[in-house]
């Protein structure tokens, strides 16, 4: 219709530029419109006739007049074309194993067979190939998808490099959209379009599966503290089982770590569920996420993912600064004690002149109170501040205290309490930068009145607040705790805070207890009172609710502090790709980033497979460091990066990694519609449902790629064009014979 | 009939002597319990004094059987102890004390808890539960002034209800308790004000002071036992000249390093 209407198919409009083939100057135009308004407007406005009728009738003459001039320019469009049998279309086939679902390899070949691939051949030379983990030629339509990988990205790329070559006009891509190496990113999109070549899709496979359960998504801290809680945020989604119950479980190997009941979203919906489970032991452990395989599901070897754990076997520290005894302290000492895995070194102020030291490990230790070097306070992983007024600190302790966090990457926790925060002058400290929350200007903000605590949505979500496995009785129990025994006033959060409970005291208002933040490298939390002891005394001895809340904050603080050495790899699990990048930050003796550290990577491999890696500095980033390694075996990888400067070992860290084949074909097997629209869009493409594929030979011929032509099309006589201008005549005839101004 | 006239005569003796030498003490260490709360009593502050108040063993007698064992130096030793606190620590402490039983739950706002005249003490099983609830939870309890072997058995079968499985055992002197702020490593008898005039420190067959814990799981003193000594009577008058500095010294720093030593472990 569109091409009867306009004699030329959409795709010429597109593509193509307006022009005006008559030559004349377009200002003629303008200004012939504007005269022919002012007559009709002259004209019409003058006659008997009520100013509203006379607008509507001088306006469609107007409009007619308009059309009439405007056809008189000879509008045209201008479009490049391939020219006829001299460019070549690249028509890839994806052979991945996900086209062998539902037949869609079949339908593929099928289609080509019925006429599409004669349409072509017509008009242009046709290569073909096949689109998997990589590019290759075929001599004939492919029979079988077996392979693992669909890398869209590198077949894509290969493809318009052989334009190098070829004037490779256009390319017509047969897929499922499926590409699980990751290869699609920003810069291979922007590396197609730069190409010129427009790559149609034709997409294959359902949108929808019918009855299937999915795990889209595991995320887990990659490293943690030994028998740390830890979270699996999980996505799914699912078709054909909405609102069902299914077994959600973490697994070390053999042995489950966590399992819990989840109800299933709506039919093609996503959901996030959160489990949590207890890290064990050191070690570097692969977990396996997964839901039970439900009756008739499509496809059961998408149900379950593998992600990483490096349970560190390190002890971290805490040095807590207490300006006077309080119950806190004891009661927090307590709750650290029971945690093998955490060192609590403290000092209080007893009196005037004394200090009272506990878990120190040599004599020496704090001797002089609150360290004032970088070499004593960098040695600890994190640091709490008690009741204690800033001004007790000398300005060098409080610009280290706010390095330790940014520069160390240590954590830090702030405590309410009579001398502190507002009420000890940390409003006016460099260290307020690094608080949570905004400190109000004035003193008095500190009230031994009882107050309930409450968890805001961010806090039901936090493993810090999790003091119960279930969320619901999680919940349950912080509305059961009895009440703190004193509060701290302080101003609203900050913006990137994360406020995790408030304060609900019985005197009234609302106040942040418990928020946190990342600061530079590290992070800071801040815990607005002294009297969460009471959650110790005022409920069951057998109870472990103070225990497992002052562990976990612990924890927090220093769960993810590295040493002068962090390591990360591009990705935990590489599917189908054996290019491994790593990437390490090394930080000198003063934890300053070192740009002339000798760096490597120790790589042991399954099969006893090793090797060393030097990292080359990064350009423009001080104290980062990179390299690349092939992995080529599937399996877990153990990996040492150390750093040194001269002979001085600067530190080292340790990371694992590991390699998969043919695991993520299994996954996202329905059709990937958006991927191949967003292609197509991208690079000047079509996309096309496999019933509308027929329209492709002739709308592929408008293409500025390879060997082309640019074409004037005449629109002026398009039928649409004479309908319009009949159409306006008639209506304004109807319109007079009607209000009887013949 | 002559040997009953004597025995009767022999009593009002012994009773005369008793008035004597209870009136000659006391005209030593004149009562002088002012009980007016002071200003700031009711200050909210981190740490309150509590005393335990108990029912007494039967059998008891005396003015204190009467009043309760319990009260003994009270409130005196209490409010003048405490000004020692406020004057040689950090500690943010209420002035006042305050009174807790085994029978609420009040007990558990007040982690440290003093309990005097334990010799005559009486606890029912269910207060000598809670009292071993308490420490699990974290309390502390220190006891004071009672002496030998009468009263130790007294104290220890109510102990014994809650703190069966727990052994009692000496506090050696290089413990944290004896460290946390004074050093106590060498410590003598601190004698109460009824044998102290007589030149003795100490009262029944309590010749030697005992510095004994109850001790929780991780090693951690939860119950704090000064036996043959009189901590009370030391802070109590410590304000008169006839009661000796050493003695009275000694007592304050005792009871700071307990209630550190309480706030830290």
């Amino acid at each position: 219709m569109f091409e009867f209407l306009f004699n030329y198919p959409l795709t010429v409009f597109q593509k193509g530029t307006l022009v005006f083939a008559s030559g004349w100057p377009l200002w003629l135009l303008g200004a012939l419109v504007l005269a022919a308004a002012a007559l009709v407007a002259w004209l019409f406005l003058r006659k008997p006739l009520p100013r509203a009728r006379a607008l509507v009738l001088g306006g469609l003459q107007w409009a007619a007049i308009a059309l009439l001039l405007l056809m008189l320019f000879q509008p045209a469009v201008s479009v490049s074309q391939l020219k006829p049998q001299q460019n070549v279309v690249a028509v890839l086939v994806d052979t991945s194993r996900s086209m062998a679902l539902e037949e869609r390899l079949g339908k593929a070949v099928g289609l080509l067979n019925s006429g599409l691939l004669e349409q072509l051949k017509k008009r242009f030379p046709v290569r073909l190939y096949s689109a998997a983990r990589d590019l290759s030629r075929l001599e004939s339509l492919p029979a079988m998808a077996t392979q693992p990988v669909t890398n869209l990205g590198d077949s894509l790329q290969g493809a318009t490099g052989e334009a190098a070559t070829l004037p490779i006009g256009a390319i017509v891509l047969l897929s499922d959209g499926a590409d699980n190496a990751g290869g699609l990113d920003t810069n291979t999109m922007a590396a197609l379009r730069r190409s010129r070549i427009p790559i149609h899709t034709i997409g294959f496979g359902r949108e929808q599966m019918d009855r299937d359960l999915e795990i889209t998504d595991a995320q887990i801290p990659v490293r943690s503290l030994p028998d740390a809680r830890l979270s699996a945020t999980v996505t799914l989604r699912q078709a054909g089982y909405a609102g069902k119950p299914v077994r959600l479980m973490v697994q070390d190997g053999s042995k489950t770590l966590a399992t819990r009941e989840i109800r299933l979203p709506d039919d093609g919906q996503s959901s996030r569920e959160v489990i949590s489970f207890q890290s064990g032991p050191a070690g570097a452990k692969a977990l396996r996420v997964s839901l039970a395989v439900l009756d008739g599901e499509t496809n059961d070897k998408n149900n379950a993912v593998t992600r990483l754990v490096n349970v560190e076997d390190r002890k971290p520290r805490i040095l807590y600064f207490e300006g006077e005894p309080r119950w806190e302290m004891k009661f927090i000492r307590r709750a650290a004690e029971l945690d093998a895995n955490l060192e609590l070194v403290s000092i209080v102020r007893t009196t005037q002149n004394k200090f009272y030291r506990q878990g120190v490990t040599d004599p020496k230790e704090l001797e002089h109170g609150f360290p004032d070097s970088i070499e004593e306070l960098f040695r600890y992983q994190g640091i709490i501040i008690g009741n204690v007024e800033a001004g007790y600190f000398n300005a060098q302790q409080q610009s280290l205290l706010k390095e330790f966090a940014d520069r160390r990457g240590g954590g830090v926790l702030f405590l309410g309490g009579r001398a502190t925060l507002s009420d000890g002058g940390w409003n006016h400290s460099p260290a307020a930068d690094m608080l949570p929350v905004l400190l109000p200007d004035r003193k008095g903000t500190f009230h031994r009145e009882p107050a309930a605590v409450e968890l805001t949505v961010a806090g039901r979500d936090s493993l810090v607040t999790r003091v119960e496995e279930s969320p619901d009785k999680n919940m349950a129990k912080w509305k059961s705790l009895p009440m703190i025994a004193d509060y701290q006033e302080t101003g609203a959060a900050k913006p990137g805070a994360l406020v995790l409970a408030e304060l609900r005291p019985t005197s009234g208002g609302r106040f942040p207890l418990l928020a946190t933040q990342n600061f530079g490298r590290g992070r800071v939390a801040l815990f607005a009172t002294g009297g969460s002891w009471r959650w110790q005394m005022g409920q069951d001895s057998k109870d472990m609710s103070h225990e497992v809340f002052w562990q976990q904050l612990l924890r927090w603080m220093v769960s993810d502090v590295s040493g002068r050495v962090a390591a990360v790899t591009s990705r935990q699990v590489y599917e189908d790709d054996a290019r491994i990048v790593l990437q390490a930050g090394v930080r000198d003796m003063n934890y300053l980033p070192s740009a002339e550290a000798t760096v490597e990577a120790h790589i042991l491999g399954p099969g006893g497979a090793a090797a060393v890696v030097p990292l080359r500095p990064v350009t423009g980033v001080p104290g980062a460091y990179t390299g690349e390694w092939r992995a080529e075996a599937p399996g877990a990888y153990l990996t040492e990066i150390v750093a040194k400067q001269g002979e001085t070992e600067l530190g080292r860290d340790v990371l694992n990694f590991r390699r998969e084949d043919g695991v993520a074909e299994n996954f996202r097997t329905e059709q990937n519609r958006e991927l191949l629209e967003r292609i197509a869009q991208q690079t000047g493409g079509r996309y096309y449902k496999p019933e509308d594929a027929g329209r492709l030979p002739q709308e592929i011929e408008y293409s500025d790629a390879g060997i082309s032509v640019k074409e004037t099309h005449g629109i002026w006589n398009a039928p649409a064009a004479f309908l319009l201008l009949a159409g306006l005549k008639a209506a304004e005839w109807l319109l007079r014979r009607k209000w009887g101004a013949v | 009939m002559s040997k009953r006239v004597a025995r009767i005569a022999l009593l009002f003796l012994l009773a005369g002597s008793l008035w004597a030498f209870q009136r000659g003490i006391r005209n030593l260490f004149p009562d002088s319990d002012d009980e007016t709360p002071p200003a700031d009593g009711n200050e909210k502050a981190e740490f309150m004094w509590a005393r335990l108040r108990y029912s007494n063993f039967q059998g008891g007698g005396g003015m204190w059987a009467r009043r309760g064992a319990w009260t003994v130096d009270f409130p005196k030793a209490d409010r003048q102890f405490l000004q020692g606190v406020r004057r040689l620590t950090r500690l943010q402490t209420r002035s006042m004390e305050h009174i807790v039983d085994l029978i609420s739950d009040d007990i558990f706002d007040y982690p440290f808890v003093y309990a005097v005249e334990v010799g005559h003490w009486n606890l029912p099983d269910a207060q000598a539960r809670k009292l071993r609830e308490f420490t699990d939870r974290g309390g502390f309890l220190m006891t004071d002034d009672f002496h030998g072997t009468f009263e130790w058995d007294i104290f220890t079968t109510s102990l014994n209800k809650g703190f069966g499985d727990r052994p009692i055992t000496d506090i050696e002197s290089e413990d944290p308790i004896f460290h946390v702020v004074f050093d106590l490593k060498d410590r003598f008898q601190v004698p109460g004000i009824v044998n102290y005039p007589f030149g003795q420190t100490h009262e029944y067959d309590g010749l030697e002071p005992k510095w004994r814990a109850v001790r929780d799981d991780k090693g951690r003193i939860v119950l704090g036992i000064c036996h043959n000594m009189d901590q009370g009577d030391a802070w109590e008058w410590a304000d008169n000249p006839r009661y000796p500095e050493k003695y009275a010294s000694q007592a304050y720093r005792t009871g700071i390093n307990y209630i550190v030593y309480a706030m830290t472990h």
